[in-house]
């Protein structure tokens, strides 16, 4: 349906353009003990040898403005993704009308916005940082939905209240060990209200998902430790049917050469497989000409709420334990014309029970502190 | 050689020292004369040209122009008006474009340009040498550096 759509609106008409954004990225750590990756959707990660695999990305954006009011928009993007492969996917497709100007309503497969900048998280050329701080983000392994938003901006006096709401079922595959977790199906629904006052902008937003599928458990329990769930444990660590609740606050502060954010979130698990959590960020940077040095602190702690029904399911909510803290601090320059080289120092010092945000984690050796060192290129055109 | 590569950098220094206004012309904000804004606060500027607000105070659609990157009035007009690079305006627009919540203003190339795309669009609204705004358009903002 919706090719038929785009062949009829491209024959109509009406402007396109085409538009792309791209990292070049390579980092490395300090340890072989737990792969970096930049969010859980990546199902191995970097250690000790420099690797372009967790921050490079190409996307291209093609857009059909058809009228004042009417315009179709399909992004594809090729990342490090859950099947180990660079293969392109289609990120965004989409039919979006305004009805006024101040009103936007979206179908299709839409981007999820339920954290501030999550639905640019891979446009590198438009953050300052090297990656958005991980601290705050790499549990969000979403990325988008099928379904439909609406946006408003109501002005009020100089300042602008901008609220939005969606609702969709999610769309992907979330790798676990060298199985998938299917969150294709589950719905999702969230919104946030926003206030632009001056140079300072104020959003909370709140957002939840209901799992259609059970992690599996199971079959990586299997490789483990040589035998799957017991009905009993199936049971006890079961994620279909239960709801994730995520709620955000955040600040930014951006005038003149001064740029500053404050996030903070609250995650509360539906299912004992997965640990609640707190976690947030500031950052700030000073523009110095073309070179903007910036310092950050993030950190996430999760908290077990139940008592787990015996040794298998301590594992496996061990898994989805984090607690640490990281200072970043890095550079951005803009170098060329839409063109930025990045290099940043991540310290991140945790607790050894911290694994979640890791892959292929050897516990026994994990002291939950290492370096990450990054170098990136990101670009638009 | 190395004199003439720096020269550059001392004519910038000598512009960054000097009061902008006796180098060069006032840039203004201006609107289609009849779309019935009189004047605008800074803020409102801002709200428009980046994608906040699109309509005026009186319901109308405002439709801004800005210019091409290698225009020396864009970097002007953002430095100006939020002390912004280009680099970063063109960082906060990718933003906006990537994750699919807007496209940018319109681009022309040359300062003439602006004044017909004003005039030619209900909502209207650009940035212009004061020199340039003739009774076509109405200023409502004026840039102080």
């Amino acid at each position: 349906m919706l090719l038929i759509a785009l062949s009829a609106m491209a024959q109509s008409d009406s402007a396109f353009s085409l538009q792309g954004f791209g990292t070049l990225g390579v980092a490395r750590t300090t340890t072989d003990n737990v792969e970096f990756v930049r969010d859980l959707s990546q199902p191995r990660g970097i250690g000790k040898e420099w690797s372009g695999l967790v921050d490079s990305v190409l996307g291209l954006q093609g857009s059909w403005h058809l009228d004042p009011q009417w315009d179709v928009v399909v992004q594809a993007t090729s990342r490090y993704r859950y099947d180990q492969t660079f293969y392109p996917e289609i990120a965004w497709a989409y039919l979006k009308y305004d009805p006024t100007p101040n009103l936007s309503l979206r179908v299709g497969r839409l981007g999820t916005e339920f954290f501030m900048l999550a639905d640019s998280r891979w446009v590198g050329y438009s953050f300052l940082t090297v990656r958005p701080p991980g601290d705050y983000f790499w549990y969000l392994p979403f990325y988008s939905i099928h379904g439909a938003d609406a946006a408003i901006a109501v002005p009020l006096g100089e300042n602008v209240l901008r609220a939005k709401a969606f609702y969709g079922r999610s769309n992907g595959q979330i790798p676990l060990a060298d199985e998938q977790w299917d969150i294709s199906g589950s719905p999702m629904v969230g919104g946030f209200l926003e206030y632009q006052l001056d140079a300072w902008q104020v959003r909370a937003s709140y957002a939840n998902i209901q799992f259609k599928h059970d992690l599996p458990i199971s079959a990586v329990m299997q490789k483990i430790i040589g035998r799957g769930t017991t009905s009993a444990e199936a049971a006890f660590l079961a994620t279909r049917n239960t709801r994730t609740h995520y709620y955000s606050v955040g600040v930014v502060y951006d005038q003149g050469p001064w740029q500053a954010q404050l996030m903070l979130n609250h995650i509360e698990q539906g299912s004992n497989a997965l640990e609640s959590s707190d976690g947030g960020y500031l950052l700030a940077g000073y523009r110095v000409d073309q070179v903007t040095p910036y310092l950050g602190y993030s950190w996430v702690r999760s908290r077990q709420d139940v008592k787990p029904l015996n040794s298998l399911a301590a594992y496996v909510m061990a898994d989805s334990h984090s607690d640490q803290h990281t200072t970043f601090l890095g550079m951005r320059w803009d170098v060329a014309k839409n063109l930025a080289l990045k290099a940043q120092w991540d310290a991140i010092r945790g607790d050894s029970t911290s694994i979640f945000p890791y892959r292929q984690d050897r516990r026994a050796l994990w002291n939950g502190s290492m370096d990450v060192f990054t170098m990136t290129m990101d670009f638009v055109f | 050689m190395r004199g003439v590569r720096l020269f550059p950098f001392l004519a910038f220094c000598w512009l960054l020292m000097e009061p902008a206004a006796e180098v060069r012309a006032e840039l203004v904000v201006v609107v289609n004369a009849r779309c019935g804004v009189a004047a605008m606060t800074r803020n409102e500027v801002v709200n428009v040209f980046f994608g906040r607000n699109r309509q005026f105070f009186n319901g109308v659609e405002a439709q801004p122009v800005d210019m091409p990157d290698g225009h020396p009035d864009r970097a002007r007009f953002y430095r100006a008006l939020v002390g912004k690079e280009v680099s970063e305006v063109n960082a906060y627009w990718s933003r906006q474009v990537f994750s699919g919540r807007m496209q940018p203003p319109s681009k022309v190339n040359t300062t003439e340009d602006v004044v017909k795309w004003v005039t030619s669009h209900p909502g209207g609204i650009g940035f212009v040498d004061l020199s340039k705004a003739d009774a076509r358009v109405r200023v409502v903002f004026e840039l102080t550096p």
